[in-house]
This record gives structure tokens, sequence and C-alpha cells, in this order.
């Protein structure tokens, strides 16, 4: 029997800093310790601010995720003060945040996953000369055309939000940019363009054949656009036993809109959805470089362990929900919402897994913002009135494109008493808890396939990537 | 020193057309406000001239300024710019991963020793070791150090490494120190902005790899060409504050008929920008054009000044014309002080284009 330890990171091509312990034992994993090196301290900057500086401070805890941020806080002053977005302005919200959420998961695929299968080690596979052609980093023919489409998208936010990233225009009772005409005309032409790209790299096929998939066996033999060559990648490393999460997801529901969330709220364990209760998440601090204990993060507090104490080994809290843990992202939302595909997918539960509900998500959105941008009423009223209370707390919960994200605020005397963000990636990147149970990629990383000569196991590569990290919003 | 390659080597090993460098040679000219008698003394530095390596190292940030930098309006600047940033460093967008990557920074730095140009996005925090952010095992503000020592200047890029931004915003859990105040030894080019615009960063790291030395900059080490406006000065809703029509309220009428949101925070009459000119995303809009104040994300501080929905100062008295430059000097004297020396900055040009030339070209 041979053990040996390795430390994986820095991982470049995320979103911030991640670094991965890992006890291998007969080439396999059988520890990992997942490590958040950066905090910021973004909870303590905003105690004491005038509450409306949430709008603009959380947005920059992530330059990639700013307007899910922005929505969440948003969503949290409006709780807190009972303001109401008019119909339009939750649409046009919607929209800017469905835009940031569609490149997120486009980004993702073409230049933080799939670079990794023109690797030289894969040399010799069937498929590996395509993939060098496709998706080598910068100069794969099919990342570069879907990174300028992601460019020319973000037209849409332009006009709607000004900039991005960093983007101001969601307030807690509406947008601050009535569209006219003109605008509504130029997000549709946008949309039209993004979709043909869409389906001549991405799918190869009209968006709507791929969200009619409805079992696995239907996804193995999609064969076309830059989907096909994923899959066939996927059956030829076996990408789906790879990297098995929990099973247990959950999802705070996708677009508050007038008519409800555009996907369902709650949580899946084994076949079953229940309603998903905000009030049993706890942050457990015992393994993390953190003060005080666990609580509910209305209660919770930020207040860094400046001795990094032995046994504790992440900025990162360890959120639970009911004790335990859970796994967000697009499979999760897709499962929770009960799409058959990703129902078909939640027990397999890996790394395939994760990106086909990645690539499902991808077109179910492009087809709700073109649904979004026709419904715009350019003479409708896109902002309410709204006043910040004295006194008060809120929670805003979202779905970012990595998963749910949740701001617990509380105000006093006319400012921020207290602020939590349990961001996604905290959710899935935790690190154990007071049960030493592992956070999810921790569980999922176990029984990894390492190479004797490997340090930075491809296998480890493709399961960390699979959740699509974004570690600048874990610890903030 | 290892022999480097021209930039149109390194253009023509990436596929990059003749026909395609020309353009870009006329698109850095345009970018850089030159005329287009330039482009061929372009084409002929860029033919004949060893390009300049880049090292792009991220410490305590959000990764907006890169998110920002790869989606400028100029596909070729930013492809040729990117391909010649790629043969070096850069941790987010490079394809090697883990401890070649760290390898891969090593020797690029021991290879163009002296000569290569380290950007820097996000800053290091300093309190406890530097222990806030760990790249490789170690402090950032290491890496930063070591990779500092033998570069020929440093670009910082966005608010983060200019100043700060609100990761160092008060109580400064971490101390999160911008990049000047750590490394003092070295020319550094400061590009702020929250994330600076995609145009700017293409233009002044264009103009630095043609032209081989640092653009003019102002008092505050940011270039001139694009720092040397306010927002205000160039704001297509500035007719409405000379005229003192405002928007009240998010909801209100004015509101809808894109009146001045001075009343609503703007910054934009202290703010030293190109977003009102240049625009964001391509030249789509600018967070004004949306309705939604400018919040001065480019200026040192502008993240505890008061709450951001709060006017600049009280001046409303000051409605027309004549009289806006005083409402930048009176306000800038609440920023800071270092905004009221720029505010000062037009009557005192051609002096302090001298003092600003010689550091410059001596250290170059």
């Amino acid at each position: 029997m041979s053990e040996r330890q390795l430390l994986v990171g820095p991982f470049n091509r995320v979103e911030g800093d991640l670094e991965i312990r890992l006890e291998v034992a007969d080439g396999r994993v059988s520890a990992a310790y997942a490590n958040s090196p950066l905090f910021r301290g973004f909870e303590m900057m905003l105690t004491g601010r005038d509450p409306r500086d949430a709008l603009t401070i959380t947005p920059r805890i992530c330059g990639i995720c700013s307007i899910s941020q922005s929505a969440a806080a948003a969503l949290a002053l409006a709780d807190a003060s009972g303001a109401e977005m008019p119909e339009q302005g939750a649409l046009a919200a919607s929209l800017l945040h469905g835009v940031e959420n569609l490149a997120d998961h486009v980004t993702h695929f073409a230049l933080f996953f799939m670079p990794d299968m023109a690797r030289p080690a894969y040399a010799g596979r069937p498929w590996h000369a395509r993939a060098v052609a496709e998706f080598t980093a910068q100069q794969g023919s099919v990342a570069r055309a879907l990174v300028e489409a992601r460019a020319r998208l973000f037209h849409i936010v332009g006009l709607l939000g000004g900039k991005w990233p960093h983007t101001l225009a969601i307030q807690p009772a509406g947008v601050t940019r009535t569209p006219d005409a003109r605008d509504k005309v130029r997000i549709q032409t946008t949309l039209r363009a993004f979709r043909r790209v869409l389906e001549q790299q991405m799918f190869g096929a009209p968006l709507e054949e791929f969200v009619a998939l409805e079992t696995v066996a239907a996804l193995d033999g999609w064969d076309r656009g830059a989907a096909g060559l994923f899959l066939e990648i996927a059956a030829d490393l076996g990408l789906a036993a790879m990297g098995r999460g929990t099973g247990r997801y959950l999802s705070a529901g996708a677009y508050p809109m007038p008519e409800g969330r555009a996907t369902r709220a709650g949580v899946w364990d084994a076949g079953e959805v229940r309603p998903f209760d905000p009030s049993e998440v706890v942050e457990d601090l015992s393994h993390a470089w953190m003060l005080g204990g666990a609580a509910h993060p209305s209660q919770g507090v930020t207040e860094p362990d400046e001795d990094m104490r032995d046994g504790a080994y992440s900025w990162c809290k360890a959120p639970r929900l009911d004790g335990r843990t859970v796994e967000v992202g697009a499979l999760a939302r897709q499962v929770v919402d009960g799409h058959p595909l990703a129902l078909a997918l939640a027990t397999e539960a890996g790394v395939r897994a994760r990106i086909a509900g990645r690539l499902l998500e991808i077109a179910r959105t492009q087809i709700w913002l073109e649904d979004w941008a026709a419904r715009l009423d350019p003479s409708a009223r896109f902002m309410g009135t709204w006043e910040v209370p004295k006194d008060g707390a809120g929670v805003g919960l979202v779905e970012a494109a990595r998963g749910t994200l949740g701001h617990w605020l509380s105000i006093g005397k006319g400012t921020i008493a207290g602020y939590q963000i349990v961001a996604p990636t905290t959710w899935n990147f935790s690190p154990r808890d007071a049960d030493g149970v592992p956070g999810p990629v921790e569980a999922a990383l176990v029984g990894a396939p390492v190479g004797a000569e490997e340090t930075t196991p491809l296998s480890v590569q493709h399961i960390v990537r699979s959740f699509d990290p974004c570690m600048v919003c874990t610890v903030h | 020193m290892s022999q480097i390659e021209t930039f149109y080597e390194v253009m023509r090993s990436q596929g990059i057309t003749r026909r395609s460098f020309m353009k870009y040679c006329s698109l850095t000219a345009a970018a850089l406000g030159l005329g287009p008698a330039f482009v061929p003394k372009i084409a002929h530095a860029m033919e004949t001239k060893p390009r300049t390596p880049v090292i792009w190292v991220h410490g305590l940030e959000c990764t907006c300024c890169s998110e920002s930098f790869i989606r400028s309006a100029h596909p070729l600047a930013k492809d040729v710019v990117l391909s010649m940033i790629s043969l070096d460093y850069d941790d987010t967008l490079m394809a090697a991963a883990g401890h070649q990557a760290e390898a891969a920074l090593e020797d690029t730095i021991q290879k163009y020793k002296g000569n290569y140009i380290l950007a820097v996005e996000g800053n290091p925090p300093l309190n406890e070791d530097g222990m806030f952010c760990i790249v490789g095992g170690k402090p950032f503000v290491e890496q930063l150090r070591h990779a500092a020592k033998d570069a020929k200047a440093i670009i910082s890029w966005g608010a983060c490494a200019s100043y700060g931004c609100v990761q160092a915003a008060k109580p400064n859990p971490t101390q999160a120190t911008p990049v000047h105040k750590v490394i003092t030894d070295k020319p550094i080019i400061k590009v702020p902005g929250c994330p600076p615009i995609a145009e700017v960063m293409t233009g002044v790291i264009t103009y630095m790899l043609t032209f081989d030395r640092l653009p003019e900059l102002d008092r505050q080490g940011r270039p001139k060409m694009f720092y040397s406006q306010r927002i205000h000065d160039k704001c297509y809703r500035r007719p409405h504050f000379d005229a003192g029509q405002f928007v009240e309220a998010w909801d209100d009428e004015n509101a809808k008929k894109g009146y001045c949101l001075y009343k609503m925070g703007c910054k934009g009459p202290t703010t030293y920008n190109a977003c009102s000119t240049v625009r964001w995303n391509e030249g789509v809009s600018f967070p004004i054009q949306s309705g939604h104040g400018c919040i001065g994300c480019s200026e040192d501080g502008f993240w505890d000044q008061g709450a951001f929905y709060d006017r600049v100062t009280d001046l409303t008295q000051f409605g027309v014309e004549a009289n806006a430059d005083q409402i930048g000097m009176a306000a800038a004297g609440v920023v800071g002080g270092g905004i009221a020396l720029h505010a000062a900055v037009s009557a005192l040009k051609s002096a302090q284009k001298k003092t600003q030339d010689k550091p410059a070209s001596e250290e170059v």
C-alpha cells in the first residue's frame, strides 16, 4: 500500500485562489482538504455604513458574478424595507442577471473546463486533435468564437445597466434605466445573434432540441457541436462516475418575477423535493480560521482568527442545511426545477452530470431571456419608491450561475448592523464541520484516480472545475 | 539576456497576417489619438524592436480587471496584446496549471530580467504577514516584491492596485495596500477604475509595448490621455446640469427624461476618467447613461467618502457653466487633496509636463 500527500494549487483559470491538500492511497484520493486562501472581510466593512451602500460594495466581491451579488443585496434591502419592484423592473433585473449567468456558464465551458482536454497528457485520444483545435487556451476556434459572442452579449447589460462588471442599475424597488423601444430591439437583436453562435458552436442544433432531451441515453446519443465533443470525451474518460457528489441539491429558485420565480425553489434529496427553509442554514466555524460559534447567518459574525489555529485550514465557513451538506449550481437548480434530463442525471451526480446540467441551463436561459426581452414594455414603470428603514432585517436569496447566494442583512439606527453572505462556492467548497463531515467538493474528490507520476492530477482538475469554483465569492 | 524576438515575429508566429498587422498599427494609432502619419512609424518599431515581455500577477482582488480587459472593443488589439502576454505569465488566463505555472513565472523573471513590465491586478494585504492572500503557498506580497525587483516598470491595474479599493474600506480588515506603497523604487503607472475601461487598459499597454516608454502621467501617476478630463466635462447629461434640471427620485419623471443625476449622488463632477467618452462594453453605454450616478470608482478613496448616494457636496447654487469648474474644485476638496491638486492641472500643465517627462524617460 502506497501513501502520499499532494498539495494541488494554485488553480489558474478559476476566479481567485484555491489550494487543495490531498491524501493519496493506492493511486486514489483518500481525503481532500479545500483551502480558500484569500480573505478580504467584506462583512466587516459593511457594518456601520448606509444600508444602500451594500448595492455598491457587495458586487465588488466578485468581478464575474457581480450582478448576482447586486441582485441579492437589492432583495435583502427590499425584504427589510418592504420595497417591491414593478413587474417591468423585475423583468429588466432578471434580464441583467440572466445575461450574466448565461455568460458565466459559457465562460466556464469554453475557458475554464474544456481547455484541460487539450492538454498534451491526452494526446493520442481520438478526440484530442479536435479538443486542441477548438479549446486550446486563448487560441481554440470555438473558445474564441464563444468569448467574442459573450462580449457582444454583454451589450445588453451595457444598455440596461451602463457597464459590466460592477453594474449599479438594480435597486430594491426596480432598475434605474427605462429601456426605450430602440433598446428593446437592440436587446432582441443581440439575443438572436447569441442564439446563432450557441446553435452553431455549442449545440450544433436548435436549442429546443437539447432542452427536449429527457434521458441519459438520449444525452449519450448527442453528437453535435461542442456539447457532442464534450459527451464523447466524457464517455472516453469516464467522467460520469468521476467526482460523484452527495446527490443532495439546493436551489432558492432563479429570477424572482411577479408571477413567481422562473425555476422552483427547494431541496432535492434521494428523489424527494421538500421546501427550502432558509432558517435551517447554519454556518459552522470548526475548521475555518474564524472566531465564534456555529450560527444562522442572521446571527453570524465574521471575525478572522489571526492566529490561524491548528485544526482549521480555510478562511471559508462551512454552511450546512439542517446539519447536512448540499450541492448548489446549475445541475442542482435544474434538478430541483424538475427538468427530466436533470432528474435523470441527479443520481449520476458526477463531472458529466454537472457539465451537462450547465449545458442544459445555457439553452434554457437563452430561451427565457428571449421571452423576457419580448415582454419588455418601454411605456411601463421600471422603478418604484422605497425608503431605508431605521431598523429592520432582511434576506436576499438569488441563484447565481454557480448556485444559491444569500445575503442576510440587519439594520439598526439607520446603518448596517450586521451583514452575512453565503455564496455558492461557500456551500460547495466548504471545509469540514464539527462532526468532521467534509464539504461537497472534498467528498467528491475521494476516490479520484491519481497517477504515480502526477503532481496536479487531471482527475482532480476535472472534478474541481466541474463545480465552477468562484473563490473570490467563497470567503469574500 | 537571451535574444528576444520582435513584436512582428511574435504576431506572425501567432498566425496574424500582414494585413491584420497593419490594421493593428492603425488601430493603435487611433486609440492613442495619433494621426495616420504614425502608422508606418508604429509598424517600423514593431518590426525592429524586441517585444516587451509582460508578467501579469493577481493579489487580493475580484478579477474584474481581467474581465474588463478580455472584453475590449478591438478584438485584434486584444488578441495581439493577449498573445504577447500569454507567452509570459498570467495565472488567471494562462493554460498551464499549478506548479508548472509557478515555474513559468520564475523562468520569465530570470529570462527577461530588468526588461519586463509587471502588470498587477489586485493588491497585497499586509496584516498578519500577508496571510490573507496566499499564492502558491506564499503571501502575495512576497510574490509581488520578487516579481517587481527585476521589472522595468509596473502597471497598477484598477482601483485595488492603484488605491486599495473597497477591500481597503474601513476598517480595512486585511490592511489591503496599494502597490505603490509596497514597491517604491520602480516607475508605476496607475490605471484606476473598478474595473478600468477595457479600451483604456489596451490603450495603455499597447502604448508601452509599442513605444517602449511610459505614457505621459498626471500628478497621481495616471496616463493623461485617458484621465485628464472629468466624467462631468463630457457627460451627455451636462446640459441638464447647466440648466438646473435634476432627477430628484429614482422613479420621478425627470429620471425618465434623462435629467442630471447630481442630486442622486453622481460623482461625475469630481471623477477623472474616460467613461463619458470611451464608454463601456464596446462603447455601448456607461453608468450615467443607465440612469445611475457615477460612484467615482477611479478616484482615490472613493469607497470611504460617505454614502454612495449622498450628494458630492451641497453645491446646488452652482448651476451654470461658468462655475462648473468651481464645483469640481470645491468638491475635489471633499474627496481628497490629491484631486484638488489635479483640478489645478490645466493651469499648470506645461510646468508639470516637464517634471513628469523627466523621471519617466530616465527610469525606463
